[in-house]
């Protein structure tokens, strides 16, 4: 007994097992996703923040505990912001003859997210709190953080909603294309790109190639209109 | 494969330095990003390591988000109090960003 409660005294000391259950979790929720055919449902990244949010809770690990470890994993974020350029680069070629209409849907889309989300929770009677997160959501989550920071607001709860509007719209993004009779690869794959950032883009190309170019194009374009605009539109609706 | 994580590693510290120093206002790896695009877009090409370390980060994005993510956690309490709010503020945000863009892209092609 006493060598078990060592070993575990050790590893929740390192930062091994924070990084075991991140990586892990999330390669049950790749091979889930695997399993159902891809289906949009079997969201990776839900199915790995509910098995860590359970465990941890379970074990009585506090967050921040666990972000001790993860954070290596989270810095790479960063990283990863700066090489969607890359993409970004690639599609921009395909972005020849298509800029115009691209650069429109880009600003209408973005428009309409933070309106009608901060419209319905004000409606619905948000306090600031909630509310200020919900700007910058709409984002990737790297820059959404970033944005929430210099208007002031929880950089982790935006995380929360930039990652639940990314799994949210790789769930529901079949329907609502099919629904608004959208059908060309570069239209849906650009669409899911402005609403749903990196987790739309993984779902993205996991569909089609062209749609996920298309997409990362447009999550790149949004988070970089976006880190400039939201402060500003911010600062001018106050 | 190291030498494209170095050069992306250069660009997110630029990205830094020119967020700290000249525009506060932007993050850092926004800049960096710009910072890469603009040098890709000047040597024409990607470079092969770069693709490589890149794509790798892209296509494992989701991974990334996940510690992030696991906060919520920290916002049960008012999460519950505003659930309603919240929940309908994201569903309604989320399908009215993807169709708005898809319906703009299919008038504009249409037109053309």
């Amino acid at each position: 007994m006493s060598a078990i409660h060592e070993i575990w005294v050790y590893l929740s000391g390192s930062p091994l097992l924070a990084l075991i259950l991140t990586l892990g979790a999330y390669q049950l929720g790749v091979l889930a996703y695997e399993r159902s055919g891809r289906n949009p449902l079997a969201n990776p990244v839900l199915i790995a923040v509910s098995l860590i949010a359970g465990t941890i809770g379970a074990i009585g690990m506090p967050y921040a505990d666990y972000f001790e470890g993860a954070q290596f994993v989270h810095f790479l974020l960063g990283t990863a912001t700066v090489a969607l350029a890359v993409p970004i680069y690639k599609g921009l070629g395909a972005l020849r003859g298509r800029a115009l209409p691209l650069s429109i849907a880009l600003v209408a889309g973005g428009a309409v997210s933070v309106a009608s989300a901060v419209g319905v929770a004000a409606l619905l009677g948000a306090d600031r709190t909630i509310l200020g997160p919900l700007w910058a959501k709409s984002v990737t989550a790297p820059i959404a953080m970033g944005v929430a920071e210099r208007i002031g607001f929880s950089p982790t709860l935006t995380a929360v909603f930039a990652v639940s509007t990314g799994i949210l719209g790789a769930m529901l993004a079949r329907f609502v294309l099919d629904a608004v009779g959208s059908k060309a690869w570069w239209q849906r794959g650009f669409a899911l790109g402005v609403a749903s950032h990196g987790i739309g883009t993984s779902r993205a190309f996991s569909v089609s190639e062209e749609a996920g170019t298309y997409a990362g194009l447009a999550m790149g374009l949004h988070g970089i209109a976006g880190a400039v605009l939201i402060p500003l539109a911010f600062r001018a609706a106050l | 494969m190291i030498s494209g994580l170095v050069q992306i590693l250069l660009f997110q510290g630029a990205g830094e330095l020119v967020s700290n120093f000249l525009l506060p206002l932007i993050p850092g790896p926004v800049i960096g990003l710009v910072l890469l695009l603009a040098y890709l877009a000047a040597r024409t090409r990607v470079p092969e390591d770069v693709e490589r370390v890149g794509s790798a980060l892209v296509q494992h994005l989701g991974l990334l988000f996940v510690p992030a993510a696991v906060g919520v956690v920290l916002f049960l309490p008012q999460l519950r109090s505003h659930g309603l709010a919240v929940a309908l503020a994201l569903v309604v945000s989320v399908v009215l960003t993807i169709a708005v863009p898809a319906v703009v892209l299919r008038l504009l092609a249409r037109q053309r």
